[in-house]
């Protein structure tokens, strides 16, 4: 299967803020994974590895303030260190395009974090875009074309 | 009234929209209020419900906008754990906006929800064929943006008849001028080839030649893809072995480099070749790179595609000597992982890591449980009897509950203080079946000192109580009776342990398996026992014992009664008589059990007490031969020792048994008879009265004293049966035996085994009869152990090669094979292809050829199980198409076949290309009806 088979971000009160699934799951597959994994991964200690063994597969997360930046992969997938690199690359690319970034921000502006998300893990999580700038590039294009588009229909 | 002039409060509210003002409430707003609710829950309830009912009536809205913002809150909420399912069909009305913004929200929303939802993706495919070819209106950058969402898009929705209408268009734009739909593209095939195999074995060419494209990231995307897929079926990409290793050599790029060496371990499984050209490659580029992850892959590669043989030392020692730096770094991850792939090199040869055993040590005291968790897998690789008491002595300190772990202790970091950590109840578990494993590995080779080891056990028979689990429990009983029955040394000392278990009331209630093989022990080596009366006194106190106990314990009490009559020393009548009072009392409370087998041995046992002490009322000086003759005759007949698990049944098979010759002939009978007659005159005529009771014992052995009295009580049947028999002709013979077949059916008694039961019921006879030195003396020969003691443990080991080679045949073995079973599964799930596999499934899959799009176009939607199933049949699919012939080396055959199918192929396309087209009309007409709804 495909490498990363989720991604959850969830704040340090056990809030789900983001979540993301590149696998079929039932809608209490989903809950209950939610639910057990922000349990699991806010308990452990600063020290501890960022791996955790869960279910079939392992999870890897990491975490950035408040945030938690949980993935489930896919056990024979087996680099964990390149998916920590991933969602260091994911958080680079926010923290640029959001200027700093913070929960507030991905909370309000969910849907740019999931644009972002989709632009850094191409296709089910199984490839990563790695450089940056084209990142941003085709984020803020995106953007820029959404106000234009706004402005079409006003002017219209 | 509306003039023309001035526009109408509504047409003010939509045209506001646009820039964020809503009148509705906005996703802003939603997760305001959210917010604002969070201490409540009770609150948050409500005001989730009321965002859900307003999202309802929204979506609804003929105005696009106010319908992209439903969905976009839509989207929001399903992370509260609300599904949006329902609202698949207005998501696609959003998505087919022509508008950017709200393509952007209606595919997000899509890819969160539209998951093997068939109606809808039917109606989406014709949407995704015009967006993929969508014209733009602005410019160029609107044509490929678009491009790019709707790809990204389709990618998390592809399903079999999907992947099939649109994969003509994928390819078309593989060929784009832009990079960026290049990879885009490259990536939405990887989708589609995993629903949709054919159209890989079609382009093969095609798609590979992405692998030389100009730009980085397309290759990089290719490169992925094709690591992806090779996960699957590494066959076909075998070809592209050449090209691979030249960018192996040549890109200087980590990422990709990462995914080349994954893509080459996958490789390396099937084409065994390789490893030849690979494997230096992979050391040069450790020892070049600097990167971590690049080094760990390189690992990786090396373990996981079995490119290290059993005997390669030396690339051995260059990974486990970079495993071992990752495992001192300070990094956490770095030290996880690297345990694991320890234990894949472990699992290779296990002297690899023999020498690292301090590293494991240490690691055992790592800060992280699973870290540890993971280094007590090493730990039967990495121990020998220098380290091994150190080890579990590290290991049985970690039973307190909490754990401080200073990290300056670990790494030299100051300041820092102790870290307290928590020990899970499973860490327990596995720590004390480790400990077992590793200590009774290799017939206790590794036990330095056996004191040492009984103190061992007892410490973890008492930590292991609170740990409530009876896997431990029984494996632990299991290795107090093997200790007891390997090591004549110790029995002695032992089996005060042993005695203090036993009778330790908490264990009693807590480990009640524990109890079981120690009242075996205990009754089995009796004769070592001291104090045998405070034994039997303590324990006949113990209430509410499992039946499965008593079972045992009736036995093993009147075994440490015999002992202690018989260990030679003199006891006053009176005193004896106590105990056995103890003893009638005990069986009389178990005399009405419900549990048959432990009332069937008290009643037994009771009976011959009651014997027991009625002889001791005629005595005044002696105890009664009962006591000294009888009951330890019922007994000690033989030592019993260790034999391989199977051997008996082994030797009931290999046993010939003569079911024809009479036991006794009739002059031996006679002499018999004439022996027994003048025994008995010498014997006393208190043993006559006593008789009877013998039968009642005969289920358990027979001895040599024994056997005299109890010929006249059992024999007869048989001995009446041997001289009719020598007498009768073998007519008479075979009636009798067909009678007797016939009373046997009759009786209820009997269990009606056919033919197989009563030959081993007489094979089990004449095993204790006295025979076997003559039919089995190689068995008694070298199960013969009861001599040994002197030899102490050298001497044990020899005698115990036979079982000594089995248990190192199943130490590591196991341990692989269990690892195995593990990924055994998933390996079956991914379709790792066995050459058995493939070749079973390529029979079927010639047929599966001629009519396949039937089945695939109906099978996959349907299927939605979980995914694997889905896939598992597209990988069976993929790998029976490419694990056929036609992409194998040799290219002569090669090129016949593909014509062949695509013959074949094109057929089925026309098929399915009608098929599509009257599908396609029918989403037409779907299509065009959401729109007629939208105007």
């Amino acid at each position: 299967m495909v490498q990363i088979k989720y991604m959850l971000l969830i704040s340090r009160q056990g809030k789900i803020r983001l979540m993301r699934w590149f696998d079929a799951f039932t809608a209490t597959e989903k809950n209950k994974i939610c639910r057990e994994l922000s349990t699991t991964v806010l308990a452990r200690k600063l020290k501890m590895c960022n791996i955790v063994e869960y279910q079939d597969h392992k999870v890897v997360y990491r975490r950035y303030a408040s945030l938690y930046f949980v993935c489930g992969i896919s056990p024979e997938a087996s680099n964990e260190l390149l998916t920590l690199e991933i969602i260091h690359r994911y958080v680079e690319a926010m923290d640029s395009y959001f200027d700093n970034v913070c929960e507030l921000d991905i909370i309000f502006n969910f849907t740019k974090a999931y644009d972002i998300l989709n632009e850094v893990l191409i296709c089910d999580g199984s490839m990563t875009e790695t450089s940056k700038t084209s990142i941003l590039k085709t984020v803020a294009s995106m953007d820029a074309l959404e106000t234009s588009d706004n402005l079409d229909q006003v002017l219209s | 009234m509306a003039s023309v002039y001035a526009p109408s409060a509504e047409d003010v509210v939509r045209r506001l929209r646009p820039f964020g003002m809503f009148f509705e409430t906005s996703l802003k707003d939603l997760i305001k209020s959210i917010r604002g609710a969070s201490d409540d829950p009770e609150q948050l309830q409500q005001v989730l419900g009321r965002a859900l009912a307003e999202c309802r009536e929204e979506v609804r809205s003929p105005d696009v906008e106010l319908k992209a913002n439903a969905v976009v809150k839509l989207a929001y909420l399903e992370m509260y754990g609300f599904d949006m399912a329902w609202a698949n069909f207005h998501i696609l009305e959003v998505m087919s906006s022509s508008k950017l913004q709200h393509k952007r929200i209606g595919y997000l929303a899509a890819s969160q929800s539209f998951y093997k939802d068939a109606d809808v993706l039917m109606l989406a495919t014709n949407l995704l064929k015009k967006d993929l070819r969508y014209e733009g209106r602005n410019d160029g950058r609107n044509d490929v943006l678009t491009m790019g969402v709707t790809l990204s898009g389709l990618s998390t929705m592809v399903t079999a008849p999907l992947a099939r209408d649109i994969c003509e268009d994928l390819f078309g734009m593989l060929s784009s001028s832009r990079p960026y739909i290049r990879k885009k593209a490259v990536a939405a095939l990887f989708k589609v080839f995993l629903q949709f195999p054919e159209a890989l074995r079609d382009h093969f060419d095609r798609f590979t030649a992405k692998l030389r494209d100009d730009d980085q990231s397309v290759v990089s995307a290719t490169v992925s893809v094709i690591c992806e897929l090779s996960k699957k079926n590494p066959r076909p990409f075998v070809v592209l072995s050449p090209l691979l290793y030249e960018m192996l050599l040549t890109i200087d790029n980590n990422w990709i480099i990462i995914r080349l060496l994954k893509l080459f371990t996958n490789l390396a499984q099937v084409e065994p070749k390789l490893r030849i050209k690979i494997l230096p490659k992979v050391l040069d580029l450790m020892e070049m790179t600097s990167a971590t992850s690049v080094i760990y892959e390189s690992i990786n590669c090396i373990v996981r595609g079995h490119m290290l043989d059993k005997d390669d030392d030396e690339a051995a020692a260059i990974c486990l000597q970079e495993l071992n730096k990752f495992c001192n770094s300070n990094d956490p991850n770095l030290r996880y992982i690297s345990v694991i792939l320890f234990y894949k090199v472990g699992k290779i040869n296990p002297h690899f890591i023999a020498k690292f055993d301090t590293l494991v040590i240490r690691l055992l005291k790592d800060v992280d449980v699973s870290i540890r968790s993971r280094a007590l897998e090493l730990l039967e690789g990495a121990t020998d009897e220098d380290n091994l008491a150190s080890v579990v002595q590290i290991l049985i300190q970690q039973f307190a509950d909490k754990d401080v772990v200073s990290a300056s202790n670990l790494f030299q970091q100051a300041g820092k203080a102790g870290v307290e950590i928590e020990i899970p109840v499973s860490y327990k578990v596995k720590m004390v079946s480790v400990i077992l494993k590793i200590c009774s590995s290799n017939n206790y080779a590794k036990i330095p000192d056996f004191d040492w080891f009984i103190a061992v056990l007892s410490d973890l028979c008492v930590v292991s109580q609170d740990l409530n689990n009876s896997t431990i429990g029984n494996q632990l009983a299991d290795e107090i009776r093997n200790v007891m029955v390997k090591v004549p040394d110790l029995r002695s000392k032992f089996i005060d342990t042993i005695v203090n278990l036993v009778l330790n009331p908490d264990l009693t209630q807590q480990m009640p398996m524990i109890l079981r093989e120690g009242y075996w022990c205990i009754g089995e080596y009796s004769s070592v026992l001291r104090n045998g009366d405070e034994f039997i006194k303590k324990s006949v106190k113990q209430h509410r014992v499992q039946p499965q106990v008593s079972q045992i314990m009736t036995q093993a009490l009147i075994k440490v009664f015999s002992s202690w009559c018989n260990d030679g020393t003199d006891k006053p009548i009176p005193y004896v008589k106590e105990i056995l009072g103890e003893l009638i009392g005990f069986y009389e409370s178990l005399s009405t059990s419900h549990w048959f087998e432990v009332q069937e041995r008290s009643v037994e046992f009771l009976e011959f007490c009651k014997l027991c002490d009625e002889s001791l009322e005629s005595e005044d000086h002696e105890l009664p031969l009962l006591i000294t003759e009888v009951l330890p005759g019922f007994f000690n007949a033989y030592d019993l020792n260790p034999i391989m698990a199977g051997t008996q049944s082994k030797i009931q098979k290999s046993l010939a048994i003569d079911l024809e010759t009479p036991f006794l002939s009739s002059e031996e009978l006679e002499n018999l008879l004439r022996e027994d007659a003048s025994r008995q005159d010498e014997a006393d005529s208190g043993l006559e009265s006593d008789l009877e009771l013998d039968s009642v014992s005969d289920s358990d052995s027979d001895d040599d004293g024994g056997a005299v009295p109890l010929s006249e009580q059992s024999m007869p049947i048989s001995i009446s049966g041997g001289t009719e028999n020598s007498e009768m002709s073998p007519e008479d013979r075979h009636s009798l035996q067909a009678k007797r077949r016939q009373d046997r059916m009759d009786n209820p008694f009997y269990l009606d085994a056919g033919d197989e039961s009563p030959k081993t019921k007489d094979g089990m006879l004449i095993n204790f009869d006295g025979e076997e030195t003559h039919v089995e003396p190689k068995s008694i020969g070298k199960l013969d152990l009861s001599t040994v003691s002197s030899g102490s443990l050298s001497r044990k080991k020899n005698k115990k090669k036979k079982k000594a080679q089995v248990l190192i045949e199943e130490g590591l073995p196991d341990l692989i094979q269990d690892t195995q079973d593990n990924r055994g599964s998933l390996d079956k799930e991914l379709g790792n292809p066995s050459s058995v596999n493939s070749s079973a499934i390529n029979l079927k899959t010639q047929s599966k050829l001629d009519d396949f799009d039937f089945s695939s176009s109906q099978v996959s939607p349907g299927v939605t199980n979980f995914g694997e199933t889905d896939d598992s049949a597209d990988i069976e699919k993929l790998r029976a198409k490419f694990a056929s012939p036609s992409f194998g080396h040799d290219q002569s055959p090669d090129d016949e076949v593909i014509v062949v199918k695509k013959k074949s192929k094109s057929k089925s396309k026309s098929k399915s290309k009608t098929k599509a087209k009257s599908k396609s009309k029918n989403s037409k007409i779907i299509s065009e009806e959401t729109q007629n709804s939208q105007v």
